[in-house]
């Protein structure tokens, strides 16, 4: 069947190296492409150590060409198309190199999490050991679907007798074991519909673990279903990837590219701009927030949540898999959990692997006495602590306000650049500056209510001493910018507002600048000390 | 659809009606086909050997292609059974449900389940901590609750019919339950610190909070027994 000497066998994975990237960047260094999920430390570092360096690390036109500042991180949006093209080109690229076809490719990739090199490497290892535990099984000489006489299906107990005609459609995947089509298509329904399942649709066959490839699910559900598990496939691409994470945005359907490791999270606030305008935090995909780190908005906005009814709801029906952090329902009796998404095993009462569950030290079900008299001390002191609480989350909450209220003074605004134009000489090139000047104002909102988050999780020192003189500024820079927008617009006025507003959305802007980069620097040096352990 | 559900489990209880060769049985709990009860004898050989278990099965709207539900009636004690409300963990009641399952085959698994149970993925830990303790103590507690639970002609009894009616029928065949036997401690242990003054449930559910059982007892000394039930 294959054709190919060794020699040419190994050209076409060194080849691999030089082709990493499927979204075809002009890569510089082969580890930064875009297929590698596990790319080196190394790497992350020479990212983080120099975000400047923009073509070094990402190729060349995507990003503009202004140097990043030290709280800014690299990144780029994707569509759905690219993304399927990007899968294609990986799948073709393994089909080839492998010769197999196609689907049993995409099956091997998504087995293996779209980690191409670890395929590669077990596949040479052992073909056959690959293709069982991925599921896929090569018998090109059966027929898959077809129409039998004499033949019961063991699932719906239904002859070919019952059918017209005494012909029964039916369908087997490579390993034989054949049913009716009818089955197949209510199983496969269930499997997208119902659990949302994809990349492990198999075989109905008890303990056979074959997978059902794309092509014959498609053969079988409703062009509706199938359109679902596409959809439900393509997500599996971006879930698997840890450098990719869809826009959260509602209707957007693009995708953001960024290099940001987990681990580096408690240091580096990720925030991205996807391609339909929405800010998100890429580490959590929360709303932006610097220049709080994901670990504390965490705490944070759980703290906030904790009067809400839904947050009641998801707190006593859901746990978060400890592995990826997916919300999980506990939908059955057994506290055995497998994460759907990460396949983490762990237990729901105490959130621990639940490989060291039934040894001789299991002991979640025990209530510790001890941490019950700590309840009781620590009761005395949360009311000291609800009143420090509600001192940072009034300025964070009025800062969330003030920056919606700002959204209704920008249509003010735009009648007031109508009224300017009509009543002074001034052009419409020379109005900007009150556009420009709400969008800083709604923009230095939003870092200022993040830093009330960060201040709570401050551990009190020295630096949290500057911390708070930078808060100062940046908040008393908004208050005077905003106050100013908010005066009346008279004839003659306006020369002289337009010079005040200008400056002041400058220096305010330089204000934000400082904290967002004092804090990034506080970070890299390990400046700032907590109050939680996270 | 939900022709071919009713199809299927009409065919699945007609044949397993057919087959008194498994020595299982299943019956309906009232006039619908979808709420059923399961009967099987204990597995010969195991400490479940001679009773009779019974399980509460539930066919879901999307049967075949959804799992059955499944918990047993009658009181097991077993890692993978919960003491209290029968709650089965099961690999094949949950994701490695397939459609080619049938009611008959679950429980013929669950039967081979109490033959091999598997601590290491426990339902009941209490009951695990026993089972990976001390072995031999835990299968004499598992007979003793196949006797006084298991034993009797209990087989499809309408699920609901509470715990009284069962305690009822058990004294009418002159079998008293022994709350120390069904913690499976041992008598001798537990009237040791009756004598001491303390009271007998207490006793017990300190001693099984403890896991004061088999070979497990050298490791927890009586100054430790002494300052639970003191409350200390």
């Amino acid at each position: 069947m294959s054709d190919m000497s060794d020699e040419n066998f190994y050209d076409d994975i060194e080849d691999t190296m030089d082709e990493d990237s499927a979204y075809g960047y002009d890569d510089e260094r082969e580890e930064s492409g875009f297929g590698g999920n596990t790319d080196s430390d190394e790497e992350e570092e020479a990212i983080l150590d120099d975000y400047g360096d923009v073509d070094d690390a990402f190729g060349t036109n995507d990003i503009g060409k202004e140097r990043l500042k030290n709280w800014q991180v690299e990144f780029k949006s994707h569509s759905v198309e690219s993304i399927v093209q990007a899968q294609k080109k990986e799948i073709d690229h393994v089909a080839s190199m492998f010769m197999i076809k196609d689907t049993d490719a995409a099956i091997l990739l998504r087995h293996f999490g779209w980690n191409k090199e670890r395929l590669i490497e077990r596949y040479m290892d052992s073909p056959e050991k690959v293709n069982l535990e991925a599921g896929v099984h090569e018998d090109p000489s059966r027929p898959r679907l077809q129409k039998l006489a004499n033949f019961t299906c063991e699932i719906c107990y239904l002859s070919s007798e019952d059918s017209p005609g005494g012909k029964m459609e039916t369908l087997a995947l490579a390993c034989g074991h054949r049913y009716c089509k009818d089955c197949y298509q209510h199983y496969m329904e269930q499997k997208i519909q119902e659990e949302g399942e994809s990349r492990r649709v198999q075989c109905m066959k008890e303990k056979c673990n074959l997978v059902i490839d794309e092509k014959t699910v498609g053969m079988v559900v409703k062009p509706r279903i199938f359109e679902r598990y596409k959809t439900l496939l393509n997500r599996t691409y971006v879930d698997d990837s840890s450098t990719m994470r869809w826009c959260p945005a509602p209707n957007c359907e693009l995708a953001v590219e960024c290099h940001v490791s987990v681990k580096k999270l408690d240091k580096v606030v990720p925030s991205v701009r996807c391609d339909c305008g929405h800010p998100f935090c890429f580490g959590c995909g929360n709303a932006a927030h610097a220049p709080a780190v994901c670990p504390i908005v965490k705490l944070w906005l759980k703290k906030c949540e904790d009067d809400s009814e839904t947050a009641n709801w998801i707190s006593a029906n859901t746990k978060e898999c400890p592995k990826c952090n997916s919300t999980i329902e506990k939908n059955g009796g057994c506290n055995h959990m497998t994460c759907r998404k990460c396949k983490h095993e762990w237990c729901w009462i105490c959130s621990g692997p639940w490989s060291e569950h039934g040894n001789s030290w299991y002991n979640c079900n025990r209530f510790d006495e001890k941490s019950g008299s700590d309840a009781r001390d620590t009761q005395a002191k949360s009311r000291a602590s609800l009143e420090r609480y509600l001192h940072y989350f009034n300025r964070f909450a009025n800062h969330e306000q003030s920056a919606r209220l700002d959204r209704d003074l920008y249509g003010r605004t735009e009648k007031k650049m109508e009224e300017m134009q009509l009543t002074s000489e001034l052009t419409w090139i020379e109005v900007q500056f009150l556009k420009k000047a709400v969008d800083t104002l709604t923009e230095c909102r939003m870092t200022l209510k993040w830093t009330y988050c960060m201040a709570y999780y401050l551990a009190k020192d020295n630096m949290t001493e500057l911390f708070e003189d930078n808060q100062r500024d940046l908040e008393k820079a908004v208050e005077d910018l905003s106050e100013q927008l908010e005066k009346p617009i008279e004839r003659d006025s306006i020369p002289d507002l337009r010079q005040r507003v200008t400056d002041l959305t400058v220096y305010v802007q330089k204000r934000r600048e400082i904290m967002l980069s004092d804090t990034a620097t506080g970070f890299e040096e390990g400046r700032w000390r907590w109050n939680v352990t996270f | 659809m939900s022709e071919a559900r009713l199809r299927r489990v009409n065919k699945e209880i007609a044949d397993c009606q057919n087959d008194k060769a498994s020595g299982i049985l299943i019956a309906l709990v009232d006039d619908s086909p979808f709420h059923l009860v399961g009967t099987f004898p204990g597995p010969e050989n195991s400490p479940y050997e001679g009773g009779n278990f019974d399980v509460d099965i539930v066919v879901p709207d999307g049967y075949p292609f959804q799992p059955i539900k499944m918990k047993f009636i009658t009181k097991v004690y077993h890692p993978n059974v919960s003491s209290q409300s029968g709650a089965i963990c099961l690999d094949i009641l949950k994701d490695q449900w397939t459609p080619i399952l049938t009611l008959k085959s679950t429980l013929m698994s669950l039967r081979s389940l109490l033959c091999s149970p598997e601590p290491n993925d426990p339902q009941d830990a209490e009951v695990a901590k026993h089972y990976l303790s001390d072995r031999a103590d835990f299968e004499r507690t598992a007979r003793y609750w196949t006797e006084i639970y298991a034993n009797g002609s209990e087989s499809a009894r309408p699920p609901n019919a509470d715990d009284d009616a069962a305690a009822l029928a058990r004294r009418k065949k002159g079998v008293k339950e022994d709350p120390a036997l069904v913690a499976g401690l041992k008598l001798e242990h537990v009237e040791q610190f009756v004598n001491m003054g303390f009271e007998r449930n207490a006793v017990i559910d300190v001693l099984k909070r403890l896991n004061y059982r088999g070979a497990n007892v050298r490791n927890v000394t009586d100054d430790r027994v002494v300052n639970e039930l003191l409350g200390i």
